[in-house]
């Protein structure tokens, strides 16, 4: 179990600020998803908090521990990163991806690779090569190759956005799961699958958090509605509630 | 495993075809003879000129199938070869000074060691162009190599035109640039054959970070790899085993990017298997191109470089071809 925390993090690129003064204490286990409308900056403070991008000013800490002073073995053994499109140079196995993914951690139990195989459905696919895959198969291989060392840390980008509806649901579906053990923080596109499966929502705009607080709460805020640009109406369906935007 | 037993034996099949191969054809008994240590002036020919020559050929290939597989690995383009980066123009100009510029020093070190340190400076060069453009990624890489491979083809042949005279004849370093086995002596090809292991040592301390390499740069930074260390890294590891075959070899043109492509086709992209088998493959194709190079046009040789290119650049278009469609 780790916690993460951002402290006065903040990310400029070529004069743009893209992540202003974003200060966030995560876990040390739990689901968090990310929202924001389009440029909001969730991407760059997700590549941040993992750790792929250094910022500006600001630190991330993991375990009390700045980021930027930590091993990059260490770190890339603690903290998952899913990318939001992963393609390959070389067209890769699934078995060499997976010895890839599991070459991160020193000591791994010796049946770490079968596992994720198991609970990922890769068994059979092994020596298919990446551009033979589905869409729905990549994305599970990119989820064993970055889950076999089980990271106490999982920051995903959003890697469901290319994906039908089924494989969608089980691929936010298993993301939000981790949370219940671990740390789990997820940038997601579909409001209703973000405020249904994930305790906790923040809500990212201009490259600051506008709000950060509990689903069950947060649905009802009518900051949503202004970060959006859009009037939302809230439906009650099954005891659940869902939105339904109107210009 | 088969794979592995497929290459060797293709390689032995290879130095044996090369050894016979000449512009006066042997037979395997002649070969047979001459290394059972048969006296006759026909035997001693074989074994003090064709043979090293054959062996040099491998060795001069393996180093290119390294350096190939090392700079693809870098650059995560299948396109990608040595002289794109600038290294062996860079050895190309260090080679020239060498044998033209009468020294103090025997031309048989002068040599590598300038081709060596031309390689290691143009890559240098290109290294920082890159960094002072801010674009340490392949594609600055690249095309900063692509630029100085230019002004260093330019300022060889400057070099060539202004200090030939007629003391130093420009056909030496002419079938020089155009790629050719140096035949060396026996303790030659010791020296060589250890360079080569050394060099297979050296591509293989990177096996698992150009794998790393190769899943993008994100992938690559969130699995813990210092990308720009492990760049520039490998390109100095790569200009070291380029200027060794360039010292060897001459320009030897499109093996480091064929190499690499068959060896792929046979063991897959992962660089630990893929090294060897690189080497494997350059070994065989060197070793081939270069009997026919003896061979074909007998009792003239035709430069080594020339039947490369000849055999490569289709295999490069070809290639450019397929990238292109998908």
């Amino acid at each position: 179990m780790s916690s993460l925390a951002a402290e006065s993090l903040t990310v400029k690129r070529e004069r743009a600020t893209l992540i202003d003064g974003v200060s966030l204490s995560l876990g040390p286990s739990g689901s968090v998803a990310v929202i924001g409308p389009n440029g909001a900056g969730k991407s760059t403070l997700l590549r941040t908090l993992a750790g792929v991008d250094t910022p500006t000013s600001g630190c991330v800490r993991l375990d009390g521990q700045d980021l930027a002073g930590l091993a990059s073995a260490e770190r890339a053994q603690s903290i998952g990163f899913l990318p939001q499109t992963f393609e390959p140079h070389w067209d890769l196995s699934v078995a060499d991806l997976l010895e890839l993914g599991a070459a991160r951690a020193t000591a791994l139990p010796a049946d770490a690779v079968a596992k994720a195989k198991r609970t990922f459905e890769l068994l059979g696919l092994e020596a298919r090569r990446w551009s033979t895959l589905s869409g729905g198969e990549r994305a599970r291989v990119l989820l064993a190759t970055v889950l076999v060392v089980d990271p106490p840390v999982l920051i995903a980008d959003e890697p469901s956005a290319a994906l039908d509806i089924r494989h969608r649901l089980e691929t936010i579906r298993t993301l939000a799961a981790r949370g219940s053990e671990r740390l789990s923080v997820v940038v997601v596109h579909d409001l209703d699958l973000a405020f249904r499966f994930f305790e906790r929502v923040v809500l990212l705009v201009a490259g600051k958090v506008v709000a950060d607080a509990p689903a069950h709460d947060l649905i009802h805020d009518p900051c949503l509605d202004e970060a959006f640009g859009v009037r939302f109406e809230r439906l009650k369906l099954d005891g659940r509630w869902l939105l339904r935007a109107d210009s | 495993m088969r794979v592995w037993l497929g290459l060797v034996l293709a390689l032995l099949l290879g130095l044996a075809v090369a050894a016979c191969a000449g512009a006066l054809w042997a037979s395997p008994a002649d070969i047979w003879r001459a290394l059972s240590g048969d006296p006759s002036m026909a035997s001693r020919l074989l074994v003090e000129w064709r043979l090293p020559r054959v062996l040099a050929a491998a060795l001069v290939g393996a180093l290119l199938g390294l350096g190939g597989t090392i700079y693809q690995g870098v650059f995560r383009n299948p396109l990608a070869e040595p002289y794109l980066l600038g290294s062996a123009g860079g050895a190309a100009v260090g080679a020239t000074v060498a044998l033209l510029v009468p020294l103090a020093l025997p031309q048989s070190l002068l040599l590598p060691v300038l081709a060596f340190a031309g390689a290691w400076g143009a890559t240098m060069l290109v290294l920082g162009i890159a960094r002072v453009a801010g674009a340490v990624d392949a594609a600055g890489l690249l095309l900063a190599g692509v630029a100085v491979a230019a002004i260093l083809g330019a300022l060889r042949s400057f070099l060539m035109l202004a200090l030939s005279d007629e003391t130093v004849s420009l056909q030496v370093v002419m079938s020089w640039v155009l790629g050719g086995i140096q035949t060396p002596s026996w303790r030659g090809i010791a020296l060589l054959a250890a360079i080569a292991l050394g060099c297979l040592g050296l591509s293989l301390l990177f096996a698992r970070r150009l794998d790393l390499l190769g899943l993008g740069e994100t992938m690559a930074t969130a699995f813990g790899l210092d990308t720009r260390r492990v760049v520039a890294e490998a390109v100095l590891a790569g200009s070291v085993i380029v200027a060794a075959a360039v010292a060897f070899g001459g320009l030897v043109a499109f093996v480091g990017l064929a190499a690499p492509h068959i060896a792929r086709w046979l063991v897959g992209p992962l660089h630990k298997p893929l090294l060897p088998a690189s080497a494997l493959v350059g070994a065989i194709v060197v070793t081939l191109a270069d009997a026919i190079a003896r061979a074909a046009l007998p009792p003239a040789e035709i430069p080594l470089g020339l039947v490369t290119a000849i055999a490569g650049g289709p295999f490069f278009i070809l290639l450019l071809a397929r990238r292109l469609r998908t």
